[in-house]
Protein backbone atom coordinates (compact mmCIF):
# COMPACT_ATOMS: atom_id res chain seq x y z
CA UNK A 1 0.00 0.00 0.00
CA UNK A 2 1.07 3.24 -0.93
CA UNK A 3 2.47 6.01 1.70
CA UNK A 4 1.74 9.55 1.62
CA UNK A 5 3.62 11.99 1.87
CA UNK A 6 3.05 15.81 2.25
CA UNK A 7 4.91 18.74 0.89
CA UNK A 8 4.95 22.20 2.60
CA UNK A 9 4.97 25.38 1.89
CA UNK A 10 9.10 25.71 0.91
CA UNK A 11 10.93 29.01 1.36
CA UNK A 12 14.64 29.66 0.40
CA UNK A 13 15.50 30.43 4.77
CA UNK A 14 17.77 27.15 6.38
CA UNK A 15 14.59 25.93 8.24
CA UNK A 16 13.01 25.25 4.90
CA UNK A 17 16.19 23.47 3.94
CA UNK A 18 15.69 21.39 6.67
CA UNK A 19 11.75 20.37 5.89
CA UNK A 20 13.23 19.24 2.64
CA UNK A 21 15.91 17.05 3.86
CA UNK A 22 13.91 15.51 6.45
CA UNK A 23 10.84 14.72 4.10
CA UNK A 24 13.65 13.44 1.28
CA UNK A 25 15.18 11.55 4.00
CA UNK A 26 11.82 10.58 5.44
CA UNK A 27 11.18 8.75 1.54
CA UNK A 28 13.95 7.29 0.62
CA UNK A 29 13.87 4.90 3.52
CA UNK A 30 10.20 4.16 3.08
CA UNK A 31 10.05 0.66 2.17
CA UNK A 32 6.56 1.10 0.17
CA UNK A 33 5.91 2.79 -2.73
CA UNK A 34 5.50 7.49 -1.86
CA UNK A 35 2.63 9.68 -3.46
CA UNK A 36 3.26 13.08 -3.02
CA UNK A 37 0.48 15.30 -1.96
CA UNK A 38 0.63 19.21 -2.86
CA UNK A 39 -2.47 20.56 -0.72
CA UNK A 40 -0.19 21.56 2.30
CA UNK A 41 1.74 23.50 0.05
CA UNK A 42 1.39 26.90 -0.61
CA UNK A 43 4.59 27.99 -2.46
CA UNK A 44 7.51 26.14 -3.51
CA UNK A 45 10.64 28.41 -4.29
CA UNK A 46 13.31 27.25 -6.71
CA UNK A 47 15.27 25.49 -4.69
CA UNK A 48 12.61 23.04 -3.89
CA UNK A 49 11.42 22.21 -7.77
CA UNK A 50 15.56 21.81 -8.07
CA UNK A 51 15.22 19.47 -4.73
CA UNK A 52 11.76 17.42 -5.73
CA UNK A 53 13.51 16.46 -9.29
CA UNK A 54 16.50 14.99 -7.42
CA UNK A 55 14.35 13.31 -5.24
CA UNK A 56 12.29 11.66 -8.08
CA UNK A 57 15.59 10.79 -10.05
CA UNK A 58 16.84 9.00 -7.38
CA UNK A 59 13.65 7.49 -6.28
CA UNK A 60 13.98 6.23 -9.92
CA UNK A 61 17.75 5.16 -9.75
CA UNK A 62 16.86 3.07 -6.25
CA UNK A 63 13.95 1.41 -8.85
CA UNK A 64 11.47 3.06 -6.07
CA UNK A 65 7.87 4.19 -6.77
CA UNK A 66 7.50 7.59 -6.66
CA UNK A 67 3.92 9.43 -7.89
CA UNK A 68 3.36 13.25 -7.72
CA UNK A 69 -0.43 13.82 -6.95
CA UNK A 70 -0.80 16.64 -9.67
CA UNK A 71 -4.57 16.67 -8.57
CA UNK A 72 -3.09 18.11 -5.07
CA UNK A 73 -1.21 21.13 -6.50
CA UNK A 74 -3.44 24.47 -5.96
CA UNK A 75 -3.34 26.57 -9.23
CA UNK A 76 -0.59 29.05 -9.01
CA UNK A 77 2.35 26.40 -8.16
CA UNK A 78 0.75 24.09 -10.61
CA UNK A 79 0.85 27.63 -13.02
CA UNK A 80 4.73 27.83 -12.00
CA UNK A 81 5.71 24.22 -12.59
CA UNK A 82 3.95 24.14 -16.08
CA UNK A 83 5.83 27.40 -17.13
CA UNK A 84 9.00 26.12 -15.58
CA UNK A 85 8.88 22.91 -17.03
CA UNK A 86 9.24 20.60 -13.99
CA UNK A 87 5.53 19.19 -15.10
CA UNK A 88 6.72 18.50 -18.64
CA UNK A 89 10.00 16.62 -17.50
CA UNK A 90 8.37 14.71 -14.80
CA UNK A 91 4.78 14.26 -15.78
CA UNK A 92 5.12 14.21 -19.46
CA UNK A 93 2.51 16.83 -19.62
CA UNK A 94 1.95 20.68 -19.97
CA UNK A 95 4.40 22.88 -22.99
CA UNK A 96 6.95 24.87 -21.03
CA UNK A 97 6.19 28.94 -21.41
CA UNK A 98 8.57 31.87 -20.96
CA UNK A 99 7.49 33.56 -18.15
CA UNK A 100 9.29 34.58 -14.52
CA UNK A 101 10.75 31.17 -14.45
CA UNK A 102 13.97 30.03 -15.34
CA UNK A 103 13.62 26.46 -17.30
CA UNK A 104 14.32 23.36 -15.11
CA UNK A 105 16.91 21.77 -15.79
CA UNK A 106 19.01 18.01 -15.44
CA UNK A 107 22.65 17.70 -16.73
CA UNK A 108 23.76 14.42 -16.98
CA UNK A 109 27.19 15.11 -17.41
CA UNK A 110 28.89 18.83 -17.69
CA UNK A 111 28.41 19.96 -20.90
CA UNK A 112 29.85 23.50 -20.53
CA UNK A 113 28.59 25.03 -24.14
CA UNK A 114 24.92 24.29 -22.79
CA UNK A 115 25.20 25.55 -19.16
CA UNK A 116 26.98 28.30 -20.43
CA UNK A 117 24.18 28.79 -22.87
CA UNK A 118 21.53 28.21 -20.53
CA UNK A 119 22.97 30.72 -17.84
CA UNK A 120 23.14 33.66 -20.44
CA UNK A 121 19.96 32.84 -22.41
CA UNK A 122 17.64 30.81 -19.91
CA UNK A 123 18.76 32.92 -16.68
CA UNK A 124 20.65 36.36 -17.33
CA UNK A 125 19.76 37.59 -20.79
CA UNK A 126 16.00 37.69 -20.26
CA UNK A 127 15.29 41.52 -20.66
CA UNK A 128 14.92 41.37 -16.51
CA UNK A 129 17.83 43.13 -16.12
CA UNK A 130 19.59 45.47 -18.12
CA UNK A 131 22.52 43.68 -18.81
CA UNK A 132 25.72 44.47 -20.67
CA UNK A 133 27.23 41.49 -22.87
CA UNK A 134 30.40 41.65 -21.16
CA UNK A 135 28.57 41.76 -17.08
CA UNK A 136 26.61 38.38 -18.36
CA UNK A 137 30.33 36.81 -19.49
CA UNK A 138 31.40 37.89 -16.32
CA UNK A 139 28.54 36.28 -14.14
CA UNK A 140 28.44 33.18 -16.20
CA UNK A 141 31.94 33.02 -15.80
CA UNK A 142 31.67 33.15 -11.65
CA UNK A 143 28.33 30.51 -11.89
CA UNK A 144 30.04 28.32 -14.24
CA UNK A 145 32.07 27.53 -11.14
CA UNK A 146 29.11 25.49 -9.52
CA UNK A 147 28.51 23.12 -12.24
CA UNK A 148 32.38 22.26 -12.03
CA UNK A 149 32.61 21.36 -8.16
CA UNK A 150 29.09 19.23 -8.62
CA UNK A 151 30.27 17.24 -10.92
CA UNK A 152 33.82 17.15 -10.36
CA UNK A 153 33.72 16.39 -6.50
CA UNK A 154 29.85 15.10 -5.91
CA UNK A 155 30.15 12.18 -7.94
CA UNK A 156 26.37 12.66 -8.65
CA UNK A 157 24.84 10.98 -11.34
CA UNK A 158 22.98 14.34 -12.36
CA UNK A 159 22.65 17.95 -11.23
CA UNK A 160 19.60 19.74 -11.16
CA UNK A 161 18.89 23.37 -11.41
CA UNK A 162 15.89 25.71 -11.51
CA UNK A 163 15.75 29.72 -10.70
CA UNK A 164 13.29 32.45 -10.73
CA UNK A 165 12.63 36.20 -11.29
CA UNK A 166 10.93 37.66 -8.35
CA UNK A 167 9.90 41.21 -10.04
CA UNK A 168 8.94 42.75 -6.55
CA UNK A 169 12.45 42.08 -4.90
CA UNK A 170 14.33 42.80 -8.32
CA UNK A 171 16.21 39.53 -7.88
CA UNK A 172 17.34 36.65 -9.79
CA UNK A 173 18.25 33.28 -8.14
CA UNK A 174 19.54 30.11 -8.99
CA UNK A 175 19.40 26.85 -7.32
CA UNK A 176 21.84 24.26 -8.15
CA UNK A 177 21.60 20.52 -6.51
CA UNK A 178 23.59 17.78 -6.89
CA UNK A 179 22.85 13.96 -4.87
CA UNK A 180 26.20 13.07 -4.70
CA UNK A 181 28.62 12.53 -1.87
CA UNK A 182 28.95 16.14 -0.44
CA UNK A 183 31.44 18.47 0.43
CA UNK A 184 32.25 17.26 4.21
CA UNK A 185 32.48 13.44 2.62
CA UNK A 186 35.03 14.65 0.50
CA UNK A 187 36.97 16.74 3.04
CA UNK A 188 37.01 13.69 5.06
CA UNK A 189 38.27 11.45 2.39
CA UNK A 190 40.98 13.74 1.89
CA UNK A 191 41.84 14.11 5.46
CA UNK A 192 42.06 10.19 5.47
CA UNK A 193 44.29 10.52 2.89
CA UNK A 194 46.92 12.80 4.63
CA UNK A 195 47.47 10.22 7.49
CA UNK A 196 46.52 13.16 10.14
CA UNK A 197 43.78 11.78 12.01
CA UNK A 198 42.32 15.30 12.42
CA UNK A 199 38.76 15.18 12.92
CA UNK A 200 36.59 17.29 10.89
CA UNK A 201 33.06 19.04 11.59
CA UNK A 202 30.74 19.49 9.00
CA UNK A 203 30.45 23.32 9.12
CA UNK A 204 34.65 23.33 9.16
CA UNK A 205 34.71 21.00 6.06
CA UNK A 206 32.59 23.79 4.36
CA UNK A 207 34.90 26.83 5.54
CA UNK A 208 38.02 24.66 4.49
CA UNK A 209 36.49 24.38 1.15
CA UNK A 210 35.74 28.12 0.43
CA UNK A 211 38.82 28.83 1.51
CA UNK A 212 41.06 29.82 -1.71
CA UNK A 213 43.53 27.26 -3.15
CA UNK A 214 42.14 24.45 -0.63
CA UNK A 215 41.54 21.66 -3.10
CA UNK A 216 40.73 17.64 -1.87
CA UNK A 217 42.40 17.00 -5.64
CA UNK A 218 46.21 16.55 -6.35
CA UNK A 219 48.24 17.26 -9.36
CA UNK A 220 48.34 20.72 -10.14
CA UNK A 221 47.36 24.00 -8.52
CA UNK A 222 43.50 24.00 -7.85
CA UNK A 223 40.72 25.19 -5.37
CA UNK A 224 39.61 28.32 -6.80
CA UNK A 225 36.27 28.08 -7.94
CA UNK A 226 34.44 28.42 -4.47
CA UNK A 227 36.85 31.29 -3.33
CA UNK A 228 35.88 33.04 -6.51
CA UNK A 229 32.44 32.37 -6.18
CA UNK A 230 32.33 33.79 -2.90
CA UNK A 231 34.08 37.29 -3.75
CA UNK A 232 31.53 37.54 -6.58
CA UNK A 233 29.06 37.18 -4.48
CA UNK A 234 30.36 39.75 -1.56
CA UNK A 235 32.10 42.19 -4.24
CA UNK A 236 28.49 42.08 -6.23
CA UNK A 237 25.92 42.36 -3.00
CA UNK A 238 24.17 39.14 -3.86
CA UNK A 239 23.86 36.16 -1.71
CA UNK A 240 24.91 32.40 -1.32
CA UNK A 241 23.75 29.94 0.63
CA UNK A 242 25.17 26.39 -0.04
CA UNK A 243 23.87 23.35 2.28
CA UNK A 244 26.17 19.74 2.81
CA UNK A 245 25.64 17.05 5.15
CA UNK A 246 24.49 18.69 8.42
CA UNK A 247 25.92 22.11 8.04
CA UNK A 248 25.56 24.91 6.03
CA UNK A 249 27.32 28.58 4.08
CA UNK A 250 25.35 31.97 4.46
CA UNK A 251 27.53 34.70 2.31
CA UNK A 252 26.91 38.56 1.48
CA UNK A 253 28.35 41.52 1.70
CA UNK A 254 28.45 41.39 4.72
CA UNK A 255 29.27 38.58 6.92
CA UNK A 256 30.49 34.70 5.88
CA UNK A 257 28.79 32.57 8.56
CA UNK A 258 29.25 28.57 8.72
CA UNK A 259 26.66 26.61 10.92
CA UNK A 260 25.46 23.13 11.72
CA UNK A 261 21.91 22.11 11.93
CA UNK A 262 19.67 19.27 12.72
CA UNK A 263 19.01 18.09 9.54
CA UNK A 264 21.52 16.13 6.92
CA UNK A 265 21.28 16.25 3.18
CA UNK A 266 24.47 13.63 1.84
CA UNK A 267 24.90 15.62 -1.20
CA UNK A 268 25.55 19.95 -1.93
CA UNK A 269 22.43 22.22 -2.69
CA UNK A 270 23.37 26.09 -3.30
CA UNK A 271 21.45 28.89 -3.11
CA UNK A 272 22.89 31.85 -4.90
CA UNK A 273 20.42 35.34 -4.87
CA UNK A 274 21.80 38.36 -7.71
CA UNK A 275 20.45 41.83 -7.55
CA UNK A 276 18.58 43.09 -10.74
CA UNK A 277 20.21 46.65 -10.72
CA UNK A 278 23.38 46.30 -13.34
CA UNK A 279 24.82 49.82 -10.90
CA UNK A 280 25.65 47.57 -8.20
CA UNK A 281 27.88 45.37 -10.10
CA UNK A 282 31.89 45.97 -10.25
CA UNK A 283 33.29 44.83 -13.24
CA UNK A 284 37.37 43.77 -13.06
CA UNK A 285 39.79 45.85 -14.40
CA UNK A 286 41.24 45.90 -17.80
CA UNK A 287 44.05 44.01 -18.42
CA UNK A 288 47.42 45.35 -17.49
CA UNK A 289 50.58 45.56 -18.69
CA UNK A 290 52.10 44.33 -15.58
CA UNK A 291 53.83 41.08 -15.33
CA UNK A 292 51.85 37.85 -15.34
CA UNK A 293 53.67 35.65 -13.51
CA UNK B 1 63.28 32.44 -32.56
CA UNK B 2 60.06 31.82 -33.14
CA UNK B 3 56.63 33.25 -32.18
CA UNK B 4 53.86 31.54 -32.12
CA UNK B 5 50.24 32.41 -32.19
CA UNK B 6 47.59 30.54 -30.50
CA UNK B 7 44.00 31.39 -31.36
CA UNK B 8 41.88 29.87 -28.49
CA UNK B 9 38.60 30.63 -30.15
CA UNK B 10 39.64 28.32 -32.94
CA UNK B 11 41.06 25.74 -30.63
CA UNK B 12 38.54 25.48 -28.40
CA UNK B 13 36.02 27.99 -28.68
CA UNK B 14 34.23 30.73 -26.81
CA UNK B 15 34.18 28.69 -23.51
CA UNK B 16 37.15 27.96 -21.66
CA UNK B 17 35.59 26.09 -18.68
CA UNK B 18 37.22 22.72 -18.07
CA UNK B 19 40.77 21.37 -17.63
CA UNK B 20 40.12 18.93 -20.31
CA UNK B 21 40.45 22.02 -22.75
CA UNK B 22 43.34 24.05 -20.58
CA UNK B 23 45.36 20.50 -20.93
CA UNK B 24 45.20 20.96 -24.84
CA UNK B 25 46.17 24.40 -24.71
CA UNK B 26 49.41 22.75 -21.97
CA UNK B 27 50.67 20.60 -24.09
CA UNK B 28 50.96 23.01 -26.97
CA UNK B 29 52.63 25.91 -24.95
CA UNK B 30 54.85 23.64 -22.72
CA UNK B 31 56.27 22.13 -26.27
CA UNK B 32 56.59 25.93 -27.49
CA UNK B 33 58.24 27.10 -24.13
CA UNK B 34 61.17 24.05 -23.62
CA UNK B 35 62.58 24.80 -26.51
CA UNK B 36 62.77 28.63 -25.91
CA UNK B 37 60.43 29.66 -28.37
CA UNK B 38 58.08 32.17 -27.79
CA UNK B 39 53.99 31.94 -27.76
CA UNK B 40 51.46 34.09 -27.80
CA UNK B 41 47.61 32.88 -26.45
CA UNK B 42 44.72 34.83 -28.65
CA UNK B 43 41.63 35.04 -26.40
CA UNK B 44 39.91 36.82 -29.41
CA UNK B 45 36.15 36.36 -29.15
CA UNK B 46 35.95 33.88 -25.76
CA UNK B 47 33.81 34.79 -23.37
CA UNK B 48 33.57 33.28 -20.49
CA UNK B 49 36.19 31.10 -18.50
CA UNK B 50 37.02 29.22 -15.54
CA UNK B 51 39.36 28.40 -13.56
CA UNK B 52 40.10 24.92 -14.44
CA UNK B 53 40.50 25.61 -17.68
CA UNK B 54 43.73 28.29 -16.54
CA UNK B 55 45.09 26.12 -14.17
CA UNK B 56 46.06 23.43 -16.36
CA UNK B 57 46.47 25.74 -19.35
CA UNK B 58 48.55 28.17 -17.61
CA UNK B 59 49.31 27.16 -13.79
CA UNK B 60 51.17 24.32 -14.54
CA UNK B 61 53.47 26.14 -16.51
CA UNK B 62 54.80 26.91 -13.38
CA UNK B 63 55.93 23.65 -12.31
CA UNK B 64 59.06 23.37 -14.75
CA UNK B 65 59.09 26.60 -16.30
CA UNK B 66 60.38 29.91 -14.36
CA UNK B 67 58.37 32.99 -13.69
CA UNK B 68 60.33 35.09 -15.77
CA UNK B 69 60.90 32.88 -18.27
CA UNK B 70 57.18 32.75 -18.80
CA UNK B 71 56.85 36.56 -18.95
CA UNK B 72 59.64 37.03 -21.22
CA UNK B 73 58.24 33.99 -23.49
CA UNK B 74 54.15 34.06 -22.81
CA UNK B 75 52.08 36.89 -24.28
CA UNK B 76 48.57 37.04 -23.73
CA UNK B 77 45.91 39.04 -25.93
CA UNK B 78 42.51 40.05 -25.96
CA UNK B 79 41.54 38.74 -22.44
CA UNK B 80 38.47 40.00 -20.89
CA UNK B 81 38.56 41.94 -17.98
CA UNK B 82 36.77 39.39 -16.09
CA UNK B 83 39.11 36.55 -18.11
CA UNK B 84 42.35 38.48 -16.84
CA UNK B 85 41.05 38.63 -12.98
CA UNK B 86 40.33 34.44 -13.34
CA UNK B 87 43.73 34.07 -14.80
CA UNK B 88 45.65 36.16 -12.15
CA UNK B 89 44.03 34.69 -9.15
CA UNK B 90 45.28 31.27 -11.00
CA UNK B 91 48.77 32.29 -11.33
CA UNK B 92 49.30 33.86 -7.74
CA UNK B 93 47.75 30.35 -6.55
CA UNK B 94 49.52 28.12 -8.95
CA UNK B 95 53.23 30.22 -7.68
CA UNK B 96 52.00 29.58 -4.00
CA UNK B 97 51.79 25.82 -5.02
CA UNK B 98 54.79 25.05 -7.26
CA UNK B 99 56.95 27.31 -5.94
CA UNK B 100 56.94 26.78 -2.45
CA UNK B 101 57.00 23.47 -1.25
CA UNK B 102 55.31 24.01 2.51
CA UNK B 103 52.46 25.16 0.66
CA UNK B 104 50.48 21.80 0.61
CA UNK B 105 51.38 21.49 4.21
CA UNK B 106 50.06 24.66 5.00
CA UNK B 107 46.83 23.81 3.46
CA UNK B 108 46.93 20.74 5.44
CA UNK B 109 47.86 22.71 8.63
CA UNK B 110 44.58 24.66 8.17
CA UNK B 111 42.69 21.56 8.56
CA UNK B 112 44.93 20.57 11.72
CA UNK B 113 43.54 24.28 12.68
CA UNK B 114 40.16 23.57 11.96
CA UNK B 115 40.19 19.57 13.62
CA UNK B 116 41.38 21.80 16.96
CA UNK B 117 38.21 24.46 16.60
CA UNK B 118 36.21 21.27 15.97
Amino acid sequence: MAQTFFVPTINDSPSDFCQMFNLYNSIIHADSPIVLDFSRCNFLRPNAVAFLGGLAHTMQSRSKTLDFDWSTLHDDIQANLAQNGFLNHIGGFTTPWAGNSIPYREDKELNSDSIVYYLKTKWLQRGWINISPLLADTITTNLVEIYLNAFEHSKSERVFTCGQYFPQLDQLILCVADFGVGIPYNVREFVKRTKTGYDIKSDYALRWAFEPGTTTVGGMGRGMGLGILKNFIKVNEGNLSLFSHNAYVTIDKDAEKYMTHDCSFHGTIMHITLQCDETLYTLPEELSQKKMF
Amino acid sequence: MTTTIIKIKTQIGKNCITIGDGQKIYKALHKILTRNGTAILDFDGVEVFASPFFNAAIGQLLRDIEPETLNRHLKVESLSPVGTDTLHRVIENSKKYYGNPDYQKSIISLLQEYSEAS
